[in-house]
């Protein structure tokens, strides 16, 4: 793989302009005017678009709008798509990543330099110069990619999905879900509280009707926040600070998205052209280049990596990079067998010692899905944790698994009921799934939708325990033949008697099995402290064993 | 690794602990400020709060009785207190009107009550309370019909009210809430403003008159509010046995409100010693009989198709009672009410005018 690049690739301070006489390299970089031409001038036009567009889904992403197009980007991610695919689970809109998949094959990684909106932000936000890690660092990084392939594949045929929380789409949109969000309802919030304290009733009035347009859509009543939020904050970081590593490390080595397109782009027909008579060897181009594809001291490109981003064309004093109908033969992208077979090795014995099946037994019964999820082994295949479920949420009940889930379940949508309750109107997070690891519910059938079902425990329950009247947990049970019902007595079976005097005629709660829905607002009202005396269990069978 | 001396040493760890300090440092300035910000609060709390028992004791004494202290800078006011004085026997405690049209009940029984221009001057600002639990639709008698609502919010705005703003504290995410109940609708088409609350919009508030709750996050715009008025439903409840318009008063509680069910019926009535709406209007066009407060079954709902409107709380809820097919004395609320002096629960000690519209 590393047999035809030069000793130190990129380094035009030590290699260009050696032997022959070109120009050196300052005067090619802002070089001759009237240069550039094509549609690549327009490429941060297009990638501001798309970055807006992008965010202006997701900021609409509330209730009632969801909708799975909501998720468009995510919907034209080909990982995603292969993945439920690959896990049987089909829905016309994949269709959308179709084209995605196939563009590298006329125009290599395209879709990175002008679509992609995370490619956009580590371009934006990372060093403009060259920075090099040494070259063994390189060889190494350059062999990334299809390593991560190789393990995108096993888990793919071990049935996890956690690769996705790689995945950069998947990424940004959980990121922002749970990092932009928050702090714009809390910035909002603040500005408007400091406005509100003015006194003044003009401006006050004003708070009042920005606030009513906003809540529920940017604001929320009970402020937005969600688990994890610095560990996503470090996982953002982290991706772009590789970048002062080696420059665009992320979207050159280690995104797997990138990896697919370059897999299926390595022999593009479109792209980058080389008049190797024209051309001095003067290694300006391979420096520019933001993506490491130009190989061969500036006369090869690796076809894999190259974005068409053609800052090499702008850069070439010679004129002698166009964009245009490649020749066959030349391909720099040639991984050895050798490198495969280790890759494939190790990628597989990785995933078959990691997935055992014991791990994907369901023990923790607190853990609760969102309406509509699949069962949990298909839900852990298809959840690209990308978090379109939570931001779509309006009660901010649904929120990122830390553990309860295992390792694996990093960042799969839970229900945290002390947090809130599943909305008895609401069926958002069904509509907004890409992969559909939450499948799309009507009303009707999600309100008949049973996630768990509550359990009371006498010991904690005020009138079980205390012998003191309660019943909030009856009060907001939303089902319209209630699953809460109370007996009036001697305090029931358990030991009731004992609290105190009192329990001779106070109101004692039971849960209705049958009616029970586990949609958890006993759970989130529940005035017992910390730990609720009524608590949602996970009643449906799920889990490797119970299949 | 680079060979460091004793001096780049001690620097570059003086410089690690104050990156070290400062993040902690900068989380106990804002606990100070936020303290020092409720030090401020209770302050204002007292003010507000004694200018606002003031301010609604006049507007009761110039309804009920003769006023010395007439609120004299609105002329609508003056003229109430004459007619109060000239036909003091005409006004009765309660209208209570049945008919089959919702908002054509609301308006016969407040010209029975002497009109709103009686309890709305021009240019005063309305806070509209009604019960939006959660979201259902009108049908299913777990909110108060928009009907309802909106005849109100039409008789404050032809009253000369500047500005009538529809507020509650729903359990459901608010805009679904208001938006399934059907409220969102009938507010905006009557020219009232929506108001969703936020945790600005609460401020602890002492209770003077309280023996189980002493203080408690009210909402602030409720409670300034010129005129306030409660326009509960008639509904069930598990524990309460019914919810009305002493209960309805739980929607302008800030959180831990769930915590006001134990010891209930002394609690909502150390609110209600707080808090007095100058007009309450029990909707019981529908009503929902079984399987309250939330409901969600046509089968549990009735029809009444009646309206009670009146000045006292616990008397409109001591009539609501009985359309509800209950006693007055069978709700340990209204009974702990009538102890506390906050009202008779008797309703022949009353003035009922019943009428159909």
């Amino acid at each position: 793989m590393e047999g035809r690049e030069p000793a130190h690739p990129g380094a035009p301070g030590e290699l260009g302009g050696g032997e022959r006489s070109s120009p050196p390299q300052d005067t090619g970089r802002r070089g001759p005017r009237a240069r550039r031409r094509g549609l690549h001038r327009y490429r941060r036009v297009f990638q501001t678009v798309f970055l807006i567009l992008f965010f202006a889904l997701l900021t609409l992403t509330f209730w009632p709008l969801g909708n799975i197009w909501m998720s468009g980007f995510l919907l034209a991610d080909p990982l995603l798509a292969i993945n439920s695919v690959a896990n049987g689970v089909f829905k016309w809109q994949f269709l959308l990543a179709v084209p995605v998949l196939l563009s590298p094959l006329f125009f290599g990684r395209a879709f990175c330099g002008y679509v992609c909106p995370m490619g956009f932000l580590v371009e934006l936000i990372g060093p403009r110069r060259e920075r090099h890690p040494g070259p063994r660092a390189r060889g190494f990084l350059r062999q990334v990619p299809l390593f991560g392939l190789m393990v995108v594949l096993m888990l793919i045929l071990f049935g996890s999905a956690v690769f996705l929380v790689f995945d950069p789409l998947s990424l940004l949109t959980r990121s922002a879900a749970t990092l932009v969000y928050p702090a714009v309802d809390r910035g909002l919030r603040l500005a408007g509280d400091v406005l509100y304290e003015t006194g003044v009733p003009a401006v006050q009035d004003g708070v009042d009707s920005v606030t009513s347009l906003l809540t529920g859509r940017l604001v929320f009543t009970d402020g937005l926040a969600y688990k994890l939020q610095l560990v996503m904050l470090i996982m953002f970081i982290g991706i772009l600070a590789v970048s002062w590593i080696e420059r665009r490390l992320w979207c050159r080595h280690l995104c797997p998205l990138g990896a697919l397109l370059g897999l299926v782009g390595r022999r593009a027909v479109y792209g980058r052209v080389v008049d190797d008579q024209a051309c001095s060897a003067c290694e300006a181009c391979t420096a520019v280049c933001s993506m490491d594809a130009i190989r061969d001291g500036g006369l090869s490109t690796d076809c894999s990596r190259c974005q068409l981003g053609l800052e090499c064309a702008d850069t070439c004093s010679r004129g002698a990079i166009r964009w245009g109908r490649r020749p066959q033969k030349e391909h720099a992208h040639d991984p050895s067998r050798r490198a495969l077979l280790k890759a494939g090795g190790l990628a597989f014995a990785g995933a078959f010692f990691l997935y055992t099946g014991l791990g994907r037994v369901q023990r923790n019964v607190f853990l609760i899905r969102p309406p509509g999820a699949r069962s949990e082994l298909d839900f852990m295949a298809t959840c690209a944790r990308c978090g379109q479920c939570m931001k779509s949420c309006p009660t901010n009940v649904i929120q990122p698994a830390v553990f309860d889930a295992g390792l694996e379940g990093f960042f799969t949508p839970q229900m945290d009921y002390r947090r809130a309750y599943c909305d008895w109107n609401c069926n958002e997070c069904g509509k907004v799934c890409p992969t559909q690891a939450i499948r799309e519910l009507t009303l009707p059938e999600k309100r008949l939708k049973v996630i768990g079902r509550a359990y009371i425990d006498h010991n904690t329950c005020i009138p079980w325990a205390d012998g003191r009247e309660c019943l909030v947990c009856e009060e907001m049970c939303p089902v319209p033949e209630k699953a809460i019902v109370f007996t009036t007595g001697g305090g029931g079976g358990h030991g009731g008697g004992q609290g105190s005097g009192r329990s001779g005629n106070v109101k004692l709660p039971h849960v209705v099995p049958e009616r029970c829905i586990g949609c958890g607002v006993c759970q989130y009202s529940c005035p017992v402290t910390n730990e609720a005396a009524i608590r949602v269990r996970a009643v449906v069978p799920t889990g490797f064993l119970s299949r | 690794m680079r060979e460091m001396n004793r001096r780049t040493f001690l620097l570059a760890t003086g410089r690690w602990l104050l990156i070290a300090g400062l993040a902690p440092a900068v989380s106990g300035c804002g606990r100070v400020l936020r303290w020092s910000e409720s030090q401020g609060r209770t302050g204002q709390t007292e003010d507000t709060a004694a200018t606002g028992t003031t301010g609604r004791t006049t507007t009761t004494v110039s309804t009920t009785t003769t006023a010395s202290a007439t609120t004299s800078t609105i002329p609508a006011g003056e003229a109430t207190t004459t007619t109060t004085t000239t036909a003091a026997p005409a006004i009765p405690d309660l209208a209570v009107i049945r008919g089959d049209s919702p908002d054509a009940n609301v308006r016969a029984a407040l010209a029975l009550l002497g009109g709103m221009e009686r309890f709305v001057g021009r240019g005063d600002r309305v806070v509209v309370k009604p019960n939006v639990l959660t979201g259902r639709p009108p049908e299913y008698a777990t909110t108060t019909n928009p009907l309802v609502v909106s005849a109100i919010i039409r008789m404050c705005l032809e009253a000369g009210a500047a500005q009538v703003v529809v507020l509650d504290y729903p359990t459901a995410s608010a805009r679904g809430a208001f938006k399934e109940a059907g409220l969102t609708q009938a507010v905006e088409q009557a020219g009232g403003t929506l108001k969703y609350l936020s945790s600005r919009d609460f401020e602890k508030v002492e209770i003077p008159e309280g023996e189980a709750i002493t203080s408690w996050p009210l909402v602030t715009a409720a409670l300034e509010a010129d005129v306030l008025i409660n326009v509960p439903i008639g509904k069930t409840h598990g524990m309460a046995g019914l919810t009305l318009a002493m209960k309805n008063l739980m929607g302008i509680m800030g959180d831990p409100r769930g915590r006001i069910h134990q010891d209930y019926p002394r609690k909502i009535t150390d609110v209600n010693t707080r808090v007095k709406p100058h007009l309450v209007i029990l909707d019981c066009y529908r009503t929902l009989m079984r399987n309250g407060p939330t409901g969600g079954n046509l089968n549990d709902v009735a029809m009444p198709k009646t309206v009670v409107a009146g000045t006292s709380q616990v008397a409109v809820d001591a009539y609501g009672a009985t359309v509800m097919g209950w006693r007055p004395t069978d709700l340990p609320s209204l009974v702990e009410a009538h102890r506390r002096g906050l009202g008779e629960i008797d309703l022949a000690k009353y003035d009922i005018v019943e009428g159909t519209a």
